[in-house]
This record gives structure tokens, sequence and C-alpha cells, in this order.
């Protein structure tokens, strides 16, 4: 239904895949120090699996059923972004910085943000703060409590990996250890602006999820 | 006075019926101002000083796409459009256009939820070690 362009020079350059050509040159550059007892191709993991299987969010309809559905999960996704309700798991000075999304000056209410006091109420938790090992229990619970479907946005460095608590006896090295995260939004702690930047990245999140997926697929 | 009435009305006749629906959809406003650039990836610039915009709201985007988010505005713009710079990046001198040395990206875009999102790994040994908890039996 969607599909955000990219370019393929983007992805080549993207952090955290090996790099063919980088391994050729490097094994060029070293064959004349030292002979390789390995091939080129040897160096390169091959997978039988094919690796350009496009994501759900890339797949596009191919049919009239198709089509259809995908404009019942675009209602859906619709009605699901413009209701954003997040409880809120404020724990730390991050929690501060989410009080200021709320206020006048960022004013989430335009966009259908209402905190909720109530896991039963909510769709999305943010945990803003720190988490520490006697809060983790309490966190999974509420975590447990709210309804399906339900997103969670860990806001900070604490609450994404433990932050300038990593190595204290007492915190959690991340809540994504405790729950399942969508949207880390880095800072110490992020500003206003950076966590409504979150929130849109999770609306997006929201926009490319295909619901009746789960009951039909046309291939 | 910025959401009178009167104002809205003579916006929306001001720019076009058009206009107003994508303007509507997208900043939730109806705003009229002279067309200050447009950035090479297609999303254009909009500054009105003279008239009753309240402070900080008198220079707006009008993406391109319409899926849009702040990481398509190329930076120079972005800084005009934040209020650091007052000049926007095409009524600079060549004097003080920064030129990029490598070769420029075609595109840049937040990767999240897309395959170029970005997935970090470590490569050094942890420092610490878990625990695993030897329980003795009870007698």
């Amino acid at each position: 239904m969607i599909r955000l362009p990219y370019s393929t020079t983007l992805r080549s350059l993207a952090i955290g895949r090996p790099q063919v050509s980088a391994i050729r040159a490097f094994s060029a550059s070293t064959a004349a120090l030292k002979p390789l007892a390995t091939t080129d191709k040897q160096l390169v993991t091959k997978s039988s699996l094919p690796t350009d299987y496009p994501l759900p969010s890339e797949r596009k309809p191919q049919n009239v059923i198709d089509y259809a559905m995908t404009t019942l999960d675009a209602i859906a996704n619709w009605a699901r972004q413009g209701s954003f309700w997040p409880m809120t798991f404020g724990l730390a000075c991050c929690a501060v910085e989410m009080m200021h999304l709320s206020g006048p000056r960022y004013d989430q209410d335009r966009v259908g943000i209402i905190f909720r006091a109530s896991p039963r109420q909510s769709d999305i938790m943010i945990v803003a703060g720190t988490l520490t090992n006697k809060m983790a229990p309490a966190l999974r619970q509420v975590y447990d409590q709210m309804p399906e479907p339900r997103w969670v946005i860990s806001m900070g460095s604490c609450a994404n990996g433990g932050g300038y608590y990593h190595y204290s006896y007492s915190v959690v090295r991340g809540c994504d250890r405790i729950v399942p995260v969508d949207v880390y939004v880095p800072g110490c702690p992020p500003t206003s602006e950076a966590l409504m930047y979150g929130v849109l990245q999770l609306q997006k999140k929201m926009r490319l999820q295909k619901i009746t997926r789960l009951w039909y697929r046309s291939r | 006075m910025s959401t009178s009435l009167v104002r809205v009305i003579r916006n929306a006749y001001r720019v076009g019926f058009k206009d107003y629906l994508a303007q509507m959809m997208a900043i939730g406003d109806t705003k009229y101002g002279t067309l200050v650039g447009i950035d090479r990836f297609g999303n254009k610039f909009f500054e009105n000083k003279e008239e009753d915009e309240i402070h900080l709201r008198t220079r707006w985007v009008q993406y391109k796409e319409k899926y849009y988010d702040v990481s398509q505005i190329e930076p120079g713009w972005h800084g005009w459009l934040g209020y650091l710079v007052d000049t926007p990046p095409n009524a600079l001198d060549a004097a003080h256009t920064t030129v990029r040395k490598q070769p420029e990206v075609s595109r840049v875009h937040n990767g999240t939820g897309t395959r170029d999102a970005y997935v970090p790994y470590s490569t050094v040994k942890p420092k610490f070690e878990s625990w695993t908890p030897q329980i003795k039996e009870r007698v």
C-alpha cells in the first residue's frame, strides 16, 4: 500500500551490514603481504534463502481483495493514529519532558494524544526514565494489563539501555529486557520535540501495519 | 490575532481551494505568504512577516511527500525554518555557501520502520556476566 522512497546508495551505506566490496578490497590489499587461504567467495556467508523478500509494508496490493483489505487496514490504522492514548510511566527527569509535551507549548492534545492514568484504557506506554530492578515487576504488570494492540516507547538513555546507571547494581539495563519496545527515543533527557518525533515515528509504524495479513494473504 | 474567522476566509480565498485543503490536512491552519524557495527535494518554504501571524509561526513548509517527515528537509532550509538563520539558503552568496566534500546523498530520510532502520550491535566482549544461580538441594 505504502512504500517509502529510499535509494539503493543509502541502503548500501547503512551501518551494520557487511560490505562485500569492502571485504574484497581488504583481501586485495593484504594479498601482497600474505596469501589468503580462502577465496573471496568463501569470506561471505552464502544463503539459499531469498534476501530481497519484501516486508509486509512494502508489498503492493495484487488483486481486488488485496485492495479492499488494504483499505480496511488504512481505516483501522487511521483510527489508531488518531487516538494515541499513552500510559505514562514517568520514572525520572524524562517524565518532566514528557509533561512538557502535554503542556500548552507542544500541546499533544492537538494530535489526539491524551494521557491515561489506567493501563486498561491506554494503547501506548511511554517508559520515561530509569527503570530500577525494584520497579521492573510493576512495569511488566502494567504492560500486561494494557489491552491489545499495545505499543511501547522507550524514552531516554536510561530506559533505552541503562544509560548513566548501566553499571549500577540496581538498574535494569534497558527496559527492552522487560517489555518489547517499538520506538527508542535517544537523549538524556530527550527534548519534548524529540519525544514528539518518536510519537510520529510510532504513528508511521502504525500506518505501515497490515492487520488483515493475519487472515488473508494473496501469495 | 491569528485564528480569526476573517483571516481564515481571507487566506483561503488567497491560496485557493486546493492549497487550502492541503494546508488543513498538513498543518491544520490556513496561511498565506510569499514563496521563499524550494529545496532540492521539492519542499516549498513560505514566509509571511508583514501580516497577523503569531511570533515564531511566520515561516512554514509545504512538503512534497504525502507522508511527510522533518528529515525530508534539506539541512540549510531546516535551519531557516527553525529561525536559526534569517537568510534562506537560496539567498546566500557563494562565499557563505557550504560545499560538501563527500558526494551528496540523493535522499535523506529517517529509516525507522523500513529496511534502512539502524540496528546496533556490539563487537566487544561484555564487561559483566549474567548471574546463573546455583540452587543447592535442601536437606
